[in-house]
């Protein structure tokens, strides 16, 4: 295993630059996830990495590598792409054998690997099938099977699990995480899907528009967003924002719009001072806009006034969307609450999970 | 009217258009398959059917299928044309292959001009390069003393050079439906360039391969014009060779039609045998899959 070094990483695809200037370290066995929407760049980043697209500009290290001009078979890494690109003339067994027949492993030693892939992964009844006789789910295991058995320095993974069912997906992440920690492997791992970026990933990078926005855990990433892209991608249903201005009276700080007004928790507070009658973007996720039964534990709150437009019943949870005033802003209740459309209804904003940004360059003040 | 019956009628006319069509198809083979067994005499007085014996049984000549090996020199013709279609179909194949992944794969400096131009040759009838080519085969041979016309390897160079541009233009199209990313993941699990032509393009294009190298086989066994200017009695191919069953003294049109049938048994065998290939390889790319 080995660690993986991106420096001033930058592909230009004619004049465009797709990815811009990424600075990445990933540790040795760590499970590292690139996310973003599509198009942003991340799965560009990764073939840069395998080294199927070319670096304009920059350095990437695998180990103590420096690998810009190594071609992919010499990286020694294993790469599981999203169709999967299984070898359609080749049976499951010669498909996970292949990269071990061209590196001149002995039969003796092949058969012992792929045999052991194919039993971590429930593979083994299925070893002379051809990849047409399997079903999606078989498929993308033996892929993973033909990357485990190289015992490559780093896995890459190309959203290896977006073509497969929801409850597939589940089991799989829940494997995959079983994998990691079983093969002490490096891994890095490229998802628009937020929920697999959240669960899966050790660390958890997020990239929009072909610029790294911020590396951190997972839980630090959502709950702390050093921007308002960051801030507004992960989470679904997304944050609500509200452009408003900073208050001072009497030292306490207020942030104010059109719909409403607050008063900012003294312990954050200081954090605006230099914001004061300044334009600011507030932000709150649904998750932490409350109906008022269920918020008698949060100690900071306010309560808005609001008239429901719609909603949507999740079952466990109920998605409310609602207008205070001018503004439409989305919550989550408990699934006990009622709210009818059109009727009016309490909603409480849950202040110690706040976030202002600065709206000219977007970075996180609290 | 209901639907089913409407459809059911439209189906219906469908199938007797195309059983018309195969009746035209399959009427003169058969025609020559008949004419095979007749004698040299019913054909000449143009009788339909088959003449009698006094017992009034139907005289089929089945003797024609052996006569017609000592008339002329058929065994000749048909290695001739084993042996030029066989290596043409080689050597179009192995080229084309080549220069057809490479055109699908790689970009190069007058790819596009290269690709073109293949396709420009396709545009002039062959005609037009007889004459200039049996000039250069006789000036070649008259410089440099090396023999090229009713040469084995003087027919098969032409014969190679007309089908290679067809077939680039074919087996790109095949290279072409090939996911890049089976070759990209190829290259991951350590092939070389060649490796990956070797070990994933080149198998998943066999169909279209053997699609193609079919179609070269069965044109070059038809081919008359260039045949019959650039071979000599010892390298003369079959449709050259059946000419000589009519002749200033004798017409054997029975004979020719028993050459004939045998001349187009290869194919057929051919065929059957890689039927299963030649069709996936016609409908391959149309659908994903």
């Amino acid at each position: 295993m080995a660690r993986v070094l991106l420096k001033n990483v930058t592909k230009m695809f004619d004049d465009v630059a797709a990815v811009k200037d990424v600075n990445l370290a990933i540790k040795d066995k760590e499970f590292v996830v690139l996310v973003g929407p599509s198009g942003c760049g991340k799965t560009t980043t990764l073939r840069m990495i395998a080294g199927l697209e070319e670096i304009s500009r920059g350095e990437i290290y695998i180990g103590d590598r420096l690998v810009n001009e190594v071609p992919p078979k010499d990286r020694n890494i294993a790469m599981v792409f999203q169709s999967y690109a299984l070898y359609p003339h080749m049976k499951v067994y010669d498909n996970m054998a292949f990269g071990l027949k061209l590196r001149g492993e002995s039969k003796k030693e092949i058969d012992t690997r792929v045999r052991e892939a194919a039993e971590i992964l429930g593979l083994t009844v299925y070893l002379d099938r051809l990849p047409k006789q399997l079903s999606g789910g078989q498929r993308q295991r033996v892929a993973l099977g033909r990357a485990i058995v190289r015992h490559p320095q780093v896995f890459l993974m190309d959203e290896p699990l977006s073509n497969l069912d929801a409850k597939l997906r589940v089991q799989m992440r829940a494997q995959l995480q079983r994998i990691h920690k079983q093969l002490e492997a490096t891994i890095v791992y490229v998802t628009h899907d937020q929920v697999e970026a959240m669960t899966l990933g050790q660390k958890v990078a997020v990239i929009l528009n072909g610029e790294l926005q911020q590396v951190d855990a997972p839980l630090t990433v959502y709950e702390r967003p050093t921007n308002r892209f960051v801030a507004g991608f992960l989470g679904s249903p997304p944050m609500n924002f509200f452009k408003g201005q900073v208050r001072k009276k009497e030292g306490k700080y207020f942030f104010e719009c059109e719909g409403f007004k607050f008063e900012v928790p003294a312990d954050v507070a200081g954090q605006l001072a230099s914001y004061v009658d300044r334009e600011v973007s507030f932000g709150i996720r649904p998750e932490d806009i409350w109906d008022i039964p269920s918020s008698g534990w949060i100690d900071q709150k306010f309560l808005i006034e609001t008239r429901v437009e719609f909603r949507e019943l999740m079952g466990s949870e109920t998605f409310v969307y609602v207008k205070a005033g001018p503004l439409a802003l989305t919550g989550r209740v408990g699934a006990m609450a009622d709210p009818q459309p059109g009727s009016k209804f309490g909603l409480v904003f849950n202040l110690r999970k706040i976030h202002f940004f600065d709206p000219e360059t977007q970075k996180a003040i609290i | 009217m209901p639907y089913y019956l409407r459809k059911r009628i439209i189906d219906i006319l469908i199938s007797a258009v195309m059983l018309a069509f195969l009746a035209l198809t399959l009427l003169p083979v058969g025609w020559m398959v008949f004419s095979s067994l007749k004698s040299s005499t019913d054909i000449a007085i143009g009788r339909v059917g088959l003449s009698r014996s006094v017992e009034g049984r139907a005289e089929v000549h089945w003797n024609n299928y052996v006569d017609m090996w000592k008339n002329v020199n058929f065994g000749l013709y048909l290695k001739n044309s084993l042996i030029i279609c066989g290596a043409t179909m080689f050597f179009a194949m192995v080229f084309s292959t080549l220069a057809a992944y490479a055109l699908s794969r790689f970009r190069f400096p007058g790819a596009d001009l290269f690709s073109n131009t293949i396709l420009a040759t396709q545009m002039i009838p062959a005609i037009m390069y007889l004459i200039p080519i049996y000039i250069m085969f006789v000036k070649f041979t008259l410089m440099t003393g090396i023999p090229v016309k009713g040469t084995y390897w003087g027919i098969i160079l032409i014969y190679s050079a007309f089908f290679i541009p067809f077939s680039i233009w074919i087996l790109r199209g095949f290279f072409a439906t090939i996911p890049r990313e089976l070759e990209e993941s190829a290259r991951i699990d350590g092939c070389s360039p060649f490796q990956v032509f070797w070990y994933i393009a080149l198998p998943l294009a066999v169909p279209g391969i053997i699609a193609t190298g079919i179609y070269i086989f069965l044109t070059a066994w038809d081919e008359l014009m260039f045949a019959w200017v650039l071979t000599n009695s010892d390298t003369m191919t079959i449709p050259v060779g059946i000419r000589l069953f009519v002749g200033n003294y004798q017409n054997r049109f029975d004979l020719m039609m028993a050459a004939a049938t045998v001349a187009t048994l290869p194919v057929v065998v051919l065929f059957f045998l890689l039927q299963k290939h030649i069709v996936h390889g016609l409908t391959a790319g149309a659908v994903k899959g």
